[in-house]
């Protein structure tokens, strides 16, 4: 039975693609969105990794590196230094701004680093393009802002009046839709008495985190541990336990919606299998009459066309997933703010198994057709 | 010509019943798509809307709400109260923070209002207070839905616990949800002494907003003053275009998927009727004409499509309201003109698709048995 609905099938090859190929854009929609999620919780995850250390220390309460407010008194650090096996600490301030070039208005994340506590010391850990900030003045920015606004370095981008100048430009340094901008505290410093911004420098954030450095042979969830029991104004965590914790934020403040989007698609996925089952049936109509006429039931009718659903399907997956992975590379490459992970085994697998049930679903279209077809059909005039 | 289109599209009324809910599927994710920026992007300017303060005031250098920081030194709520035509002064300390209650994390943008004074408070109440005390806190009832809160119950912000007193309607957006604390407990929370955010004037009645805002400017030094509607339309226009690029990838996505479904649907009735193709071919019907029928076939499909996906999402919004409530759907005039032009330029490449298909039919081919 799928031996012979396969056969005319492949009778029809221009169908076949066309039919193929449908149902691949819609595997590689479901999985580029399926990699959208994913690549938005990592990018909220590799904020806090990528500015390294063992432990992070935040403001009392904070337990999360974006999106939250830590302000920590700049006698913390010497207090943490003198915690049992800490053995450096470097510190980190995140500011939020709008830029406003050309006519567009967009947000930058502000990682203000020590860019002469050597090591990791958080900043940009990803330059593409230049080099990283050095003198006063100077700031890495992520390729996004660089795309959107056409900056390289050497040219200058102005923040509330103070002109900074572009010094390099990093990747996958962007997350919550936000492009990140890296600079010094030097700059800082700078940006915030130079700049007409306010008069009261002490109501702005000079020290968000602490990234710590453990000792030889220490066990950073001890430090940790140390940490906040001996230094009340902070908090301190696992750079993991905080990626955690941003990337539940993320699920909560996008799962909703990405999650009614994708099943949205699988809704699409069965009405589209539904359509190309349906004219399929359509168009083999007569073949069908000629079996039930040679004694098949309906019910083999139903599986064969069940069984070619599922084929077809399962052969659009490969090419689904090439073509998601080219979306993504696309995405990336015209809007780098955005991270498209499409190539997940754990979401490849999980669209394979959907795509089954879509097709099941789809095959079920045409059982009218099928129940009803009169094996007299297989001796009427085409 | 016209007859025989439509002769070939109602044929099979289930399979283009099917047809152009798949296709209409592809402009809904678009629409819907959109429609979650859009909705999303109202929410965010709800506050300077609602409020209805006539001029916003903040540090100079900012001229936004969302995704940005203002700190204005606490003596120019004085300064800029005597200003000729101001009315009233409400100062505001704001702070875009994570909200813990009930074991999971929400982003909110905290509001430190001062004690007593409604003014720049929730703007509808869903229940107990309408403006918090020491300590106190006024949640979005949704959120308070979603975490399980009652009046009384803990929430905490950046580390400090508050007593939930209230709860407020129209506040909750999934980027931008409003809680209500004291300016104090706020100001205490982040250490933040001397300072206030943003500082909502109202203006004596005949006073022109815009000449207030550079009046303002002009006498009290280094601050930013925007009308309602100039501060709104910044807002409005970052939560846009933050989103612009996303935007428009799904509606690229979403338009090549209804360029071949509509292409594979038009190339289904064509292969269909390859006899009757051939039949009018012997009797002189030209090319051009067969043409013109696909189009419109494939222009009907896309139209349609469009139609019911317009239709399905104006089920959708206040479906969506009733059954996810976290999820804001706004349908804007501008969503309508791309994702309709979007059905005409699909309509119009799926058209192409069943070319070679049609150039391949052999007049003669009617004559064969």
């Amino acid at each position: 039975m799928l031996y012979l609905a396969l056969k005319n099938f492949l009778y029809r090859p221009a169908r076949l693609l066309l039919t193929l190929l449908a149902i691949a854009a819609i595997l590689a929609e479901i999985l580029v969105l399926e990699g959208f999620m994913a690549g938005s919780y990592q990018q909220l995850r590799q904020t806090v990794l990528q500015r390294g250390g063992d432990v992070m220390v935040s403001q009392t309460g904070i337990s999360n590196f974006l999106a939250a407010r830590s302000v920590l008194p700049q006698k913390t650090r010497a207090a943490v230094e003198a915690v049992e096996g800490v053995k450096t600490t470097h510190p980190l301030t995140v500011i939020m701004q709008i830029y406003e070039a050309k006519g567009r208005l967009g947000p930058i994340i502000i990682m203000v680093y020590d860019a002469y506590g050597g090591g990791n010391s958080g900043g940009p850990v990803n330059i593409i393009e230049g080099k990283p900030p050095t003198g006063s003045g100077e700031m890495v920015i992520d390729q996004a802002l660089s795309k959107r606004y056409d900056l390289h370095p050497g040219d200058i981008l102005t923040l509330s009046d103070y002109d900074f100048t572009v010094s390099g430009i990093s990747a996958n340094s962007a997350a919550l839709f936000t492009p990140f901008a890296f600079i010094t505290y030097d700059s800082l410093i700078d940006f915030y008495f130079e700049s007409d911004i306010a008069d009261d420098i002490s109501a702005f954030p000079l020290l968000s985190f602490l990234s710590v450095e453990t000792k030889d042979g220490a066990d950073p969830l001890k430090v940790a541990q140390r940490i906040s029991k001996e230094v009340p104004e902070a908090d301190a965590m696992l750079p993991k336990s905080i990626a955690d914790n941003d990337e539940n934020m993320g699920r909560a403040l996008m799962g909703p919606v990405l999650n009614l989007l994708l099943w949205l698609s699988y809704i699409i996925g069965a009405l589209a299998i539904g359509m190309f089952m349906f004219a399929a049936v359509r168009s083999q109509q007569r073949n069908f009459g000629v079996l039930r006429a040679l004694g098949f039931t309906s019910r083999d009718l139903i599986i064969g066309v069940i069984a070619e659903a599922v084929v077809i399907t399962l052969l659009a997956l490969p090419p689904a997933i090439l073509l998601a992975v080219f979306l993504a590379a696309l995405i990336e490459i015209y809007a780098p703010v955005y991270l498209v992970l499409a190539a997940e085994p754990a979401a490849i697998i999980r669209t394979g198994l959907i795509a089954i049930l879509l097709a099941v679903t789809g095959a079920l279209a045409p059982l009218q057709i099928l129940r009803r077809l009169d094996p007299a059909t297989a001796f009427q005039e085409a | 010509m016209l007859k025989w289109t439509l002769q070939g599209l109602f044929l099979a009324p289930q399979q283009l019943l099917a047809s152009i809910a798949a296709v209409a599927g592809a402009f809904v994710l678009v629409l819907f798509f959109e429609g979650v920026f859009s909705g999303e992007s109202e929410k965010i300017v709800a506050m300077i809307e609602r409020t209805e303060a006539d001029v916003w005031v903040m540090q100079k250098g900012v001229g936004n709400m969302h995704m940005a920081s203002s700190f204005v030194s606490d003596w120019k709520v004085g300064a800029v109260a005597s200003v000729d035509g101001v009315k009233k002064v409400t100062p505001i300390l704001y702070l875009n923070s994570v909200i813990e209650a009930g074991g999971r994390s929400w982003i909110s943008f905290i509001v430190g209002m001062e004690a007593g004074d409604p003014r720049a408070g929730p703007w509808k109440s869903a229940g107990g207070a309408i403006v918090p005390e020491p300590g106190e806190a006024i949640v979005p009832d949704i959120f308070a839905l979603d975490a399980g809160l009652s009046i009384g119950d803990s929430i905490w912000i950046a580390g400090r616990n508050f007593k939930v007193a209230g709860f407020s309607a129209d506040t909750f957006s999934m980027a931008n949800s409003i809680t209500y604390v004291t300016l104090d407990d706020l100001a205490d929370t982040i250490s933040t002494i001397g300072a206030v955010s943003y500082l909502l004037v109202d203006a004596e009645p005949g006073v022109d907003p815009q000449a207030l805002a550079t009046k303002i400017m002009v006498q009290v030094e280094k601050v930013n003053a925007l009308t309602r509607e100039e501060f709104a339309r910044r807002d409005f226009s970052i939560a846009v275009q933050m989103g612009l690029e996303i935007v428009w990838i799904m509606t690229l996505i979403g338009g090549a998927l209804a360029v071949l479904l509509t292409g594979f649907i038009v190339y289904s009735h064509i292969t269909g009727r390859e006899r009757e193709l051939a039949v009018m071919k012997a009797l002189g019907v030209r090319d051009r004409a067969i043409y013109f029928s696909i189009m419109t076939q494939a222009l009907f499909i896309g139209l349609m499509a469009f139609a019911l996906a317009v239709l399905v999402l104006l089920i959708a919004m206040p479906t969506t309201e009733m059954l996810a409530p976290k999820i804001s759907l706004g349908l804007s005039a501008n969503a309508l003109v791309r994702a309709g032009s979007m059905a005409i330029i699909a309509s119009l490449l799926a058209s192409i698709i069943p070319v070679r298909r049609v150039l391949s039919v052999d007049p003669v081919s009617a004559f064969q048995q």
